[in-house]
């Protein structure tokens, strides 16, 4: 049959265009940036909206001799955690519709997740030397460049904000996922286990008498240890996440 | 002979408590428009989600394309399956479900589905979300035939399409399976809206498979024989009669089997009036014997004549206005 249809079929296809297997991954990155709003333009109104509200806020404030602080930056972050979700629950069932394999629409999300997100650590970074080449924008204020952070090399910078990034987006998908096979009693199951784990790992940690050397090694961990420890966590989300795709349904 | 396209063997789909799928095995041949005919909950979604692998089976075996589709883009992307309540991203218009399609397809024909937006009066560019039933279930249809993927399904695509675009829906199937034949499978509830597109009607109730035959076969399998009780009755005596209906003196009797030339002349003897069976009208008979309770004795003919008129008459009340 492919014979006789093929030629017809060819000449009205556009060219260009990824065809084979091995691109529908990229394919998916393309798909969930076809609205190019919801993965680009709305993380950069809150960057700019929370930044620009900042300085406002800023402005108001008298001038002291400490500088002013703002978590708003972080705004941005958790839009990714919501993201995560998003991407998971409405854009799978209809990557199912296309005929999309698990894995390449695994691939093709947390793939293009992983691009936006060392984009936006390579900007935090920049906008984080920005700041404090400009006294803090000039009203002494400290949004990106916080001191923990700012004072390392900038790989180590944009390496954390990077796994941070990934381990909220990964949190929100895989929560997502879990949602999508087992509903509410699922995610309320997944909840209670990790509850349930904290507060061993709190009373084991008590019991054991650990708690200074918990705190000595709390105060010795630096960005690059941190970013480590979450890579770590980030990782375990992606693998729980995928296994859990893998037997998903739209 | 055409080419093997699915293949299903002895496949079960259980949830907790319910059977919706029961040891249903079928084969699909290639370039054929199929019926996938049965009630709301038979299992028909269920079964095309399995052999699409958006869903899993319990037991028995699948393959499409000679392979299981289960995370194989080789046979993924020559399937398309656009279910009822498709899911869109939230944020997604019709035009950007077309672009995602586009991007899956090696077949896909913007022109063709621009043309459908246009003569289905679909707004590309209102959200997804906002769409009334009939446009959504457009989006779903345009998308089912401008991929033209070699294996497409449409599951119940009529759902809030008013008259005509119904009708454009099925012109604009069988041109374009004229010019650019696959095999199809169209779900349906509504069987005599689809009847006249379909080659082969599978008809599955409660998860079962009733019926697996050409159309051709299903309508010769049964006639309608109408005329005064009395002769009606005689002239059936010893048939299997699927359905019976009358009004005052005049009744009308559905038999299964075809009848001979001999027998044809003596109807019209007898006066009896002899009418093809459609298909819809068989579903409904043959799905509503299937529901009959399990280990009850299969009525005797004449029996069931006398005894269950007024219960079998109700019946088809209900399955004609339906």
């Amino acid at each position: 049959m492919s014979t006789t249809i093929d030629p017809a079929m060819n000449a009205a296809r556009p060219a260009g265009r990824p065809r084979s297997a091995g691109n529908r991954a990229l394919g998916v990155a393309k798909m969930q940036l076809i609205n190019k709003w919801t993965f680009l333009g709305l993380p950069g109104v809150i960057l700019a909206a929370s930044f620009i509200l900042t300085l406002a806020i800023w402005a108001m404030i008298p001038e002291t001799a400490t500088p002013k602080y703002s978590g708003a930056g972080q705004a941005i972050m958790w839009y990714f955690f919501a993201l995560g979700l998003q991407s998971m629950s409405l854009t799978f069932p209809f990557s199912q519709g296309l005929s999309i394999s698990r894995r390449n629409f695994f691939l093709g999300t947390v793939g293009l997740f992983a691009v936006v997100a060392a984009c936006i650590a390579v900007l935090y970074v920049v906008l984080g030397y920005v700041e404090t080449a400009s006294n803090g924008w000039g009203l002494n204020g400290q949004m990106f460049a916080l001191g923990w952070i700012a004072e390392r090399p900038w790989p180590t910078q944009v390496f954390f904000y990077f796994v941070v990034m990934m381990f909220l987006f990964l949190l929100g998908f895989w929560g997502a996922t879990v949602y999508k096979r087992w509903q509410a009693t699922g995610l309320m199951t997944m909840g209670i286990s990790f509850a349930v784990l904290a507060v061993a790992a709190v009373g084991l940690v008590t019991w054991q008498g650990w708690w200074a050397n918990v705190w000595g090694w709390i105060v010795t961990l630096t960005p690059l240890s941190t970013g480590a420890v979450v890579l770590g966590l980030a990782v375990v989300l992606g693998i729980g996440a995928y296994l859990t795709l893998r037997r998903a349904t739209p | 002979m055409s080419a093997v396209v699915v293949e299903v063997e002895k496949l079960s789909r259980n949830y907790r408590n319910v059977k919706a799928l029961e040891d249903v095995s079928l084969t699909l041949q290639q370039d054929k428009i199929y019926g996938l005919l049965g009630r709301n909950g038979a299992g028909k979604t269920t079964l095309m989600s399995i052999l699409t692998a958006q869903g899993f089976a319990s037991s028995g075996d699948v393959h499409v394309f000679g392979e299981h589709p289960y995370e194989n883009e080789r046979i993924l992307s020559r399937i398309c399956f656009i279910r009822e309540s498709q899911k869109y991203p939230d944020d997604f218009k019709p035009v950007h479900a077309f672009k995602a399609a586009a991007l899956f397809y090696r077949n896909w024909d913007q022109g063709l589905a621009e043309q459908l937006a246009e003569e289905f009066q679909l707004p590309m560019k209102r959200r997804i979300k906002k769409l009334s039933r009939g446009q959504l279930s457009a989006v779903g249809v345009i998308i089912g035939l401008a991929s033209r993927a070699e294996l497409t399904f449409f599951d119940e695509p009529y759902l809030g399409l008013d008259a005509v675009a119904r009708q454009l829906f099925y012109d604009r199937l069988l041109a374009d399976y004229a010019e650019f034949p696959r095999t199809i499978v169209l779900s349906s509830h509504l069987i005599d809206e689809v009847a006249n597109l379909l080659e082969h009607v599978i008809i599955i109730d409660k998860g079962r498979i009733l019926i697996d035959d050409d159309v051709e076969n299903i309508r010769g399998s049964a006639v309608n024989i109408a005329g005064t009780a009395a002769r009606v009755e005689s002239f059936t005596a010893g048939r299997t009669v699927l359905h019976r209906e009358g009004i005052g003196a005049l009744v009308s009797h559905t038999v299964e089997g075809a009848l001979s030339a001999a027998e044809r002349r003596e109807a019209q003897e007898l006066g009896l009036e002899l009418g093809p069976v459609s298909l819809q009208q068989f579903v409904i008979r043959k799905t509503l014997d299937a529901g009959a309770p399990l280990g009850a004795e299969p009525p005797a003919d004449d029996a069931a004549g006398l005894g269950n008129g007024t219960s079998a008459r109700k019946h088809a009340r209900t399955g004609a206005t339906r």
